[in-house]
C-alpha cells in the first residue's frame, strides 16, 4: 500500500455529537493523528448563571438527550448537596431505578444500533431488519423495555419530568412496579440470547491493549452507579468528594471544543469497562455469567470490550431492578411528597455513575437559592484524551493494514468509548496547562 | 311517580361494590381521590370509592363522549373500506351527582334527537348510573339555586346518606335487578324517608354561591344585553385557554381528526373534544374565522348556555356544578357570576325568537359515520382553482337532495369537506359537486382520477322548497361558488317540466375574474330559454382577460332587471355568494321592493358534522348544517352573526 | 412503483434528544423506511448522500460554520422541517442570548486565546428560521413522538400537519389533571401551544414552554392572573427565558 496516506473522518458516525478523526501518514510515518471534538460548544454553565434551583435540573437535563436521566440526577444531588436535604428511601430506590433504566437504554442503544453493524459489516442497523431480523428483535424489545422503564419512573425516557428536587413529582403505582417486573424478569432471557448472538460475531472486535488508569465510583454496598466514592485502578478510593478536581484535572486543547483530562497518568478510561474494572465483584449473578461469556475479567486493559462491559452492565442492572422492585413492593410504594428545601446559600456537589462514566455537577447557590457558578463534568470530556493515546499507539500497529481498515479501526475505536459529544462541550472553571 | 326505597348498610354497600368488581361483566367506575380532588376512575376496590366527595374534575360526560374516540378504521390500500367500530364494555358508573345525571339528560336531547349518534346511544344503553345525593358541597357550586341539586330521574340507582346505612332509591328496572342480584337490602321506613329529606334539606343550606336570577329568565336576561360592555370587559383578560368548555358537564362540541398510521396503509377517524372558546373552531378551509374576537367567543359560551339551547330544548345548559369557575384562571367563566352581575341591570327587553327548525320524527338508523362509497365519473377543470367532480353512488341509488342541499366529502386520510350539489334533483345516482382548493380534502381531490373513490354522506341541511316557489317570478343573484348550489334550483326550475310553474326568471351572476366564471354552457343556455333574463359581471379585468360584458360588483347588475318584469311582491329572491356580499345585495331586493320574507340565502360556515353535533357551524343558536344552510331571510335577519 | 422520497436527518447544537425520539420509534420505524429512504442519519448510519427531498434539521446555529453548513443543507432539501425546540425556535440555547457572546465566552472559556479558531466563532443563537426558510415544524423539547408521526404522514400525504394553535390546558383538562396553578406551581400551560399532550402537568410539573407562546407573556390576562396567583412579573419573565428567550411575537402562525 501506498506510505502517503490521509485518513479524514469528518462528523464520524453512529456517536452522539460532532467529532473529527485525522490522521496524516507521509512516508510511512504519522505526521498528523488527531481527535478533533468540533461540536459547536453551547455554554450551559453560563446558562445556568442566575437560574433558581429548581431550573437547574430542567436546563441541566437538556445538556444531553442519552443521558438526561444522568443529568438530572448529578443536578439534584448537586443541590441537594447544598441545602443539606435528606432524600427518603423510596426516593433513593426510585433513583436507583431511573439510573438503571438509563443504563439500559443508553448501552442497549449503543450495543445494538451502534456498534453491531461495525460487527456485522454493515453501515447503520437498517441492512440488518432484513438479514438479521431476530436479533433485530430482541435488540429492538430491549430498547423498548429500558425506555417504558424511564417513562414509568421518570415520566418520560429523554428530559426526564418526575426528577425534582426532594425527590418526585409523581411515583409509579404498585399495580405499574408489578407490570414493571414481569416485564424485566422476561427480559433477562432475551439478554442472554443476544449475549449469544454477540459472541458469535465478538472476533470482530480489535485485540488491541493499552495499559491505562481506570476512574469510577465504588461503594461497599453495591456496584456503584447512583452513590459511591471516586476510585481509581491506580490510587485507591479518594472520599473527599467535594475535591473531585484532585482526580480529575481538566485542560483544553485547541483542536477541541470539548475539555480533555487526567489524573495519575497522561490520561484514563470512565465508563462501563472502568466500573467493571473497579468493582466486577459486586456485579449480580447472571452479569456475571454474561462476563465469564466473553472472559472479561479485571483489569481488562482493551477499549473495544467497553462494548462488551455495558452487555454485563445491561444483565446487572435488570437484576438490580429487580431486587430494587421487590424491596418498594415489600414497603409499599407511597405518594411522597419531595421533602421540601431549605434555601441557603452554599455550595453543592453531585457525583453519579452515568451509562459513559463519571459526571459530576457542582453548584454555587446564593442566599436566595439562585446559582451564581456552576460545572459540570463530564465522563466523555474525561475520556477524550484516552482516545488520542490509544489512537497514537494503536496506528502504528496496524499501518500495514489498508487505509479503509485502518479508517474502520478507528472508528470503531471511537465508538466503543460511546461518545457522547454534545455533553462534552460545556465547561467553565478551565484549567490551563 | 312513587319510586321504590331501600336501605342498605354500608359495609353491606361495600361488599356489592366488591361483588361487582369481581364479577368483571363491567367496568365498575366510582369516584376516587386524586390529591385534594376527586375523578371518576376505574375501581380495583370498593375502599377507593370516596362517595362524600364535592366535585369531580372533570364530569362522567367522559365514558359517553369519551376525549378521543375512534368512530371508524379505514384502509389507504384497498380502494373504498371503513368500519365503524365501538368497544362496548358495559360500564357502571358509581356516585354521579344529580347535578351530573341532569346534564346527561340534558347531552341526551341533543344527541338522541332526531338523528341520534349512535356511539353515544349504546353507551347510555349499557351504562348503569348509580347516583349519590351530595353531601358535601364545592366552594364553587350553585346547584342549589339552579334547582339542580336533586334529581327524582336519569339513575338506576340513587344512594342517599342516611347515616349507618344507605337510602337505595330505585329509579329503574336495570338497577332493581342489579340491586336483587348482588346486594342485600331491606325496604326503607318511614323514618327513613323522611331522613332524606332532612340530609337534602340540610345539604341545600350550604351553599355559598347562589344566582339571583331564575334561570327561567336567563334567556330574556341575556338577549337585552347582547350588546353590553360586560363581554368586553371581561374577555380582556380571558386567556382563550377552553378550560371551561373543556370541564363542563353540558358541552358537547367535537371536532373529528383523520389519524394516518406510519405505514400509510390504514388509520382512523377520531372525534376529540372541541369548544367554542378556541380561535380556530369556527375556521373554515378557506381560512376565514366567524368568531374572530374573543369577545364574541366568550359571549357565545354563555348565551348557548343560556339563551341558544333554552330557546331549543327548552332548558338552561348550565348546571351550577361549578367546575368552570374553578377552572378559570382569571376567573370570568362561572355562569353564576356573570348572570348575577347582569342581572343588576335589570333589563325589561323582549327575548326575540330566532329560527330553530322544528323536531321532527326521530331517524331510526341514526347517524352513519361511514360514508358510502361513490366513484368519480368526471373531472372537468374551470379554471386553475376550480373544477367540476362528476360523482356516481356506487350502490346506484339516487342522492335523493333538494336544490340548496349538500354533501359531506370524505377521502380517508383525509378527512371530510362540505360541498354544495350543483346538479338538479332527479332519478340519477350521478350527482355534480364544485371543488375550489382550498383545504386538505379539496386539494386531496384535485389530485384525484376518474375511477378513484370518495365517501359520500348525505344529502344533509336543509334546501329549497322549490313546491312554495311555484307561480312566482324568479330572482337568482348568485356571487363566486354561490353559483354552485344555484344552478342546481335554475336548472331544476328551468327543466321544461317544471318551467311552466314558474314566472319569470331572472338570473344575475358575478365573479371576481372572467376566468373565474364557471357553469358558462349553462348560463350560455339560460340566456336562450324565453322569458329568462341572464346578466353577468366581474369585479375587474385583466388587459390579458377577453371579456366583453359588464364590469363592477354585482349590484350593478340590478338597474338592469327590466322594470316592468318584476312584480316585486311577487317575487322570490335567492341570494347566494361570499358573506360580504349579502348585506348590499339584499338592500337592492329591498329597494326593488321584495318583501324580507320571500327572500332565500345560503350561507357558509364551518360545517364539520353535517347533523347538528359537533357545533362548528353554530351562528347564534343556530345550526346552519341542519336549520340552513338555505333560510328565509325575513326569518333570520334578526339573528346576530348571520350576516355580520 | 414511485421513487421513494429521500430523507436526511441532520443535527447542530442540541442535545440530539428529538432525533433519539426518531430512534425510539422503536419497530414503526421500520414502518417509516417502507415509504422513505434515509440517506443520512448520522446518529445511527455511516452512509451518507447529498441527494434528498426531505432535511429534518435539528438544533439552533450558533457559528458562520454553521450557518454555511445549514444553508448548504437548504440548498439540497426540497422540504426542510426544524425538528424540537432548538431548532424551531432557539430552545435552552437562547438563555445565554440575555449577554453579549463574548461575555459567555469570557465567563465560560476564560482568558484562553480563542482568536481565529473558528470552532469557538460563536454568535448569538438562532434558530433554523433565522437563517434559511423552513417549510414545516416539530415543536417541542423533545418532540412528541405521536406528533413526528402525524407531521411526517400528513407531508407524506400532501396535507398540512395538524399542529394545534390552542393552549396546553386544552389537553391538561382532558386528562383531568389538578391544575398547577392549584398546586400553587407556576405554569405557563395557558399561553404555550399545545400538541405534548400536556405531559409535564401530567406528570405533576408545570409547564416550562418548550412548544412556543402562543400568547405575548405581557397581555392583560396574564397579568390579571400573576396578580390572583401573587406572583410576580420576574417569575414569568424567568420562566420565559428557558425557551422564550427574546421571542417577540407569539408563534400563532408558525
Amino acid at each position: 500500500m501506498s506510505k502517503d496516506f490521509s485518513v479524514h473522518v469528518e462528523h464520524i458516525t453512529r456517536v452522539e455529537g460532532h467529532g473529527n478523526i485525522v490522521l496524516d501518514v507521509k512516508n510511512g510515518k504519522i505526521e498528523k493523528l488527531q481527535w478533533n471534538v468540533v461540536e459547536a460548544p453551547r455554554f450551559f454553565e453560563a446558562m445556568l448563571r442566575g437560574q433558581q434551583y429548581n431550573e437547574l435540573r430542567p436546563i441541566t437535563s437538556r445538556i444531553c438527550g442519552i443521558c438526561s436521566i444522568g443529568h438530572s440526577l448529578a443536578s439534584l444531588k448537586a443541590t441537594e448537596d447544598a441545602f443539606d436535604i435528606k432524600i427518603t428511601k423510596q426516593t433513593a430506590i426510585l433513583r436507583r431505578l431511573a439510573i438503571h433504566a438509563e443504563n439500559m437504554q443508553s448501552h442497549i442503544l449503543h450495543i445494538g444500533y451502534l456498534v453491531a453493524p461495525d460487527l456485522f459489516g454493515v453501515g447503520s442497523v437498517f441492512p440488518l431488519v432484513g438479514k438479521h431480523t431476530d436479533t433485530v428483535m430482541k435488540i429492538v424489545k430491549l430498547h423498548r423495555l429500558a425506555n417504558e422503564m424511564s417513562d414509568l419512573i421518570c415520566g418520560r425516557t429523554i428530559h426526564p419530568i418526575r426528577l425534582i428536587v426532594g425527590g418526585f413529582s409523581l411515583v409509579p403505582t404498585e399495580r405499574q412496579l408489578l407490570h414493571l417486573k414481569n416485564r424485566l424478569a422476561e427480559a433477562q432471557d432475551l439478554t442472554k440470547e443476544l449475549a449469544v448472538v454477540i459472541q458469535s460475531v465478538a472476533d470482530k472486535l480489535p485485540t488491541f491493549t493499552r495499559e491505562t488508569e481506570y476512574i469510577g465510583l465504588t461503594s461497599d454496598s453495591e456496584y456503584a452507579l447512583y452513590d459511591g466514592v471516586i476510585a481509581s485502578t491506580d490510587t485507591g478510593k479518594h472520599p473527599a468528594y467535594r475535591d473531585y478536581k484532585e482526580v480529575i484535572n481538566e485542560y483544553i486543547v485547541p483542536q477541541s471544543t470539548a475539555k480533555y483530562a487526567k489524573h495519575a497518568r497522561e490520561s484514563y478510561m470512565v465508563g462501563a469497562l472502568a466500573r467493571f474494572n473497579l468493582n466486577s465483584t459486586q456485579l449480580h449473578p447472571v452479569a456475571q455469567e454474561v462476563a465469564h461469556m466473553f472472559r472479561l475479567k479485571p483489569l481488562t486493559y482493551n477499549p473495544f470490550m467497553n462494548t462488551i462491559a455495558q452487555l454485563v452492565e445491561f444483565s446487572h442492572s435488570i437484576e438490580d431492578s429487580l431486587l430494587l422492585i421487590n424491596s418498594l413492593l415489600d414497603q409499599g410504594i407511597k405518594q411522597e411528597k419531595p421533602v421540601k428545601p431549605v434555601v441557603k446559600a452554599g455550595r453543592g456537589v453531585g457525583i453519579v455513575e452515568v451509562p459513559r462514566g463519571i459526571l459530576v455537577h457542582d453548584y454555587t447557590l446564593n442566599s436566595k437559592g439562585y446559582c451564581t457558578k456552576a460545572n459540570c463534568i463530564i465522563p466523555t470530556n474525561q475520556n477524550h484524551a484516552n482516545i488520542q493515546l490509544d489512537m497514537e499507539k494503536l496506528v502504528p500497529e496496524i499501518l500495514t493494514k489498508s487505509q479503509k481498515e485502518i479508517e474502520l479501526t478507528l472508528e470503531m475505536l471511537v465508538r466503543a468509548y460511546d461518545p457522547c459529544i454534545s455533553c462534552s462541550t460545556h465547561y467553565l472553571d478551565v484549567i490551563f496547562v | 311517580m312513587k319510586q321504590i326505597v331501600k336501605t342498605i348498610t354500608k359495609k353491606d354497600f361495600s361488599s356489592f361494590v366488591n361483588s361487582l368488581i369481581n364479577d368483571r361483566t363491567y367496568d365498575v367506575v366510582g369516584v376516587v381521590a386524586k390529591g385534594k380532588r376527586y375523578v371518576f376512575d376505574t375501581l380495583s376496590s370498593a375502599e377507593e370509592l370516596q362517595l362524600d366527595y364535592d366535585v369531580t374534575i372533570l364530569p362522567p360526560k367522559k365514558y359517553y363522549l369519551p376525549q378521543t374516540e375512534t368512530l371508524l378504521k379505514f384502509s389507504l390500500e384497498k380502494p373504498f373500506e371503513g368500519k365503524e367500530i365501538m368497544n362496548d364494555t358495559p360500564r357502571i358508573i358509581i356516585g354521579v351527582h344529580p347535578y351530573d345525571i341532569i346534564a346527561l339528560e340534558q347531552t341526551d336531547r341533543h344527541y338522541l334527537d332526531q338523528q341520534q349518534d349512535n356511539f353515544y346511544k349504546k353507551r347510555r344503553e349499557s351504562t348503569i348510573i348509580i347516583g349519590v345525593d351530595i353531601k358535601n358541597v364545592s366552594e364553587r357550586s350553585f346547584v342549589a339555586s339552579m334547582k339542580t341539586n336533586v334529581t327524582d330521574s336519569g339513575f338506576d340507582l340513587l344512594l342517599t346518606d342516611i347515616g349507618t346505612n344507605y337510602a337505595v332509591t330505585i329509579g329503574s328496572e336495570k338497577g332493581n335487578k342489579l340491586l336483587e342480584k348482588y346486594a342485600i337490602v331491606e325496604d326503607a321506613s318511614s323514618s327513613d324517608l323522611k331522613k332524606i329529606i332532612t340530609v337534602r334539606n340540610a345539604v341545600a343550606k350550604k351553599y355559598r354561591q347562589k344566582v339571583n336570577i331564575d334561570k327561567k329568565n336567563w334567556s330574556s336576561l341575556l338577549v337585552a344585553n347582547y350588546n353590553h360592555a360586560i363581554w368586553e370587559e371581561h374577555s380582556d383578560v380571558c386567556m382563550e385557554c377552553g378550560s371551561c368548555t373543556m370541564v363542563c358537564p353540558t358541552c358537547f362540541c367535537y371536532d373529528v381528526k383523520d389519524n394516518v398510521s406510519l405505514n400509510l396503509k390504514e388509520g382512523n377517524r377520531v372525534r376529540t373534544w372541541d369548544g367554542c372558546l378556541l380561535k380556530d373552531f369556527t375556521k373554515v378551509g378557506s381560512g376565514e374565522v366567524f368568531r374572530e374576537e374573543v369577545k364574541e367567543r366568550y359571549r357565545h359560551r354563555f348565551f348557548r348556555k343560556g339563551n341558544y339551547l333554552p330557546e331549543r330544548y327548552g332548558f338552561v345548559a348550565c348546571v351550577g356544578c361549578g367546575r368552570c369557575g374553578s377552572a378559570c384562571l382569571p376567573d370570568i367563566a362561572d355562569p353564576c357570576n356573570l348572570i348575577n352581575e347582569l342581572g343588576h341591570f335589570n333589563s325589561e327587553e323582549d327575548t326575540g325568537k330566532y329560527f330553530i327548525k322544528e323536531e321532527t320524527e326521530v331517524l331510526e338508523k341514526g347517524i352513519i359515520h361511514v360514508p358510502r362509497s361513490a366513484t368519480i365519473k368526471k373531472i372537468i377543470p374551470f379554471n386553475e382553482i376550480d373544477t367540476l367532480f362528476e360523482i356516481e353512488l356506487d350502490d346506484k341509488k339516487p342522492l335523493g337532495h333538494k336544490p340548496g342541499q349538500f354533501v359531506e366529502v370524505s377521502i380517508f386520510g383525509y378527512g371530510e369537506a362540505p360541498f354544495g350539489i350543483s346538479t338538479p334533483p332527479g332519478d340519477s345516482p350521478v350527482f355534480e359537486i364544485m371543488v375550489r382548493q382550498v383545504g386538505n380534502v379539496t386539494k386531496k381531490l384535485c389530485l384525484l382520477q376518474p375511477g378513484d373513490k370518495v365517501g359520500i354522506r348525505g344529502p344533509l341541511g336543509n334546501g329549497f322548497d322549490v313546491k312554495t316557489f311555484e307561480g312566482k317570478t324568479m330572482l337568482f343573484t348568485s356571487g363566486g361558488t354561490g353559483m354552485v348550489p344555484m344552478r342546481s334550483l335554475i336548472n331544476h326550475i328551468l327543466d321544461p317540466k317544471q318551467r311552466d310553474k314558474f314566472k319569470e326568471v331572472i338570473i344575475l351572476y358575478g365573479a371576481k375574474r372572467p376566468k373565474e366564471i364557471t357553469f358558462m354552457d349553462d348560463v350560455d343556455r339560460w340566456k336562450k330559454v324565453s322569458n329568462v333574463q341572464c346578466e353577468l359581471t366581474v369585479d375587474r379585468c385583466e388587459p390579458s382577460e377577453c371579456w366583453g360584458g359588464c364590469t363592477g360588483l354585482i349590484t350593478a347588475l340590478f338597474p338592469k332587471i327590466k322594470a316592468d318584469k318584476i312584480d316585486s311582491k311577487n317575487t322570490i329572491a335567492v341570494v347566494i355568494g361570499p358573506p360580504v356580499m349579502y348585506k348590499y345585495v339584499i338592500k337592492c331586493l329591498q329597494t326593488l321592493g321584495v318583501p324580507d320574507n320571500n327572500i332565500y340565502v345560503s350561507l357558509e360556515r364551518r360545517m364539520k358534522c353535517g347533523v347538528g353535533k359537533c357545533g362548528h357551524c353554530q351562528m347564534n343558536g343556530v345550526y346552519v348544517c341542519k336549520e340552513g344552510p338555505v333560510f328565509n331571510y325575513g326569518k333570520l335577519k334578526q339573528l346576530p352573526e348571520a350576516f355580520e | 412503483m414511485k421513487q421513494k422520497p429521500r430523507v436526511a436527518v441532520f443535527d447542530f447544537a442540541d442535545c440530539e434528544g428529538c432525533e433519539l425520539q426518531i430512534a425510539n420509534l422503536e419497530e414503526e420505524i421500520l414502518d417509516l423506511i417502507s415509504f422513505v429512504d434515509i440517506v443520512s442519519f448520522r446518529e445511527v448510519m455511516k452512509e451518507h448522500s447529498d441527494s434528498y427531498d426531505i432535511a429534518i434539521v435539528e438544533g439552533s446555529i450558533m457559528r458562520p460554520m454553521d450557518e454555511e453548513r445549514l444553508r448548504g443543507i437548504r440548498s439540497h432539501a426540497k422540504i426542510l422541517i426544524a425538528l424540537g425546540a432548538c431548532a424551531t425556535m432557539g430552545g435552552v440555547n437562547k438563555i445565554r442570548n440575555q449577554w453579549m457572546p463574548e461575555e459567555v465566552k469570557k465567563d465560560v472559556y476564560g482568558d484562553a486565546n480563542l482568536k481565529g479558531n473558528e470552532l469557538f466563532d460563536v454568535f448569538q443563537t438562532k434558530a433554523i428560521n433565522e437563517v434559511v426558510p423552513v417549510d414545516y415544524y416539530i415543536f417541542g423539547c423533545p418532540i412528541d413522538r405521536d406528533e413526528f408521526k402525524s407531521v411526517i404522514t400528513a407531508i407524506a400525504l400532501g396535507k398540512k400537519p395538524d399542529i394545534p394553535r390552542y393552549p396546553v390546558c386544552v389537553e391538561c383538562k382532558k386528562n383531568e389533571n389538578i391544575c398547577q396553578f392549584e398546586l400553587g406551581a407556576f405554569c405557563l400551560g395557558p399561553i404555550t401551544r399545545a400538541g405534548c399532550k400536556a405531559i409535564c402537568p401530567t406528570h405533576n410539573s408545570p409547564c416550562e414552554g418548550c412548544r412556543g407562546l402562543i400568547k405575548k407573556q405581557d397581555t392583560e390576562c396574564v397579568k390579571e392572573v400573576l396578580e390572583r396567583y401573587k406572583l410576580s412579573y420576574e417569575d414569568i419573565r424567568r420562566r420565559c427565558t428557558m425557551y422564550n428567550y427574546g421571542r417577540k411575537e407569539c408563534s400563532y402562525d408558525e
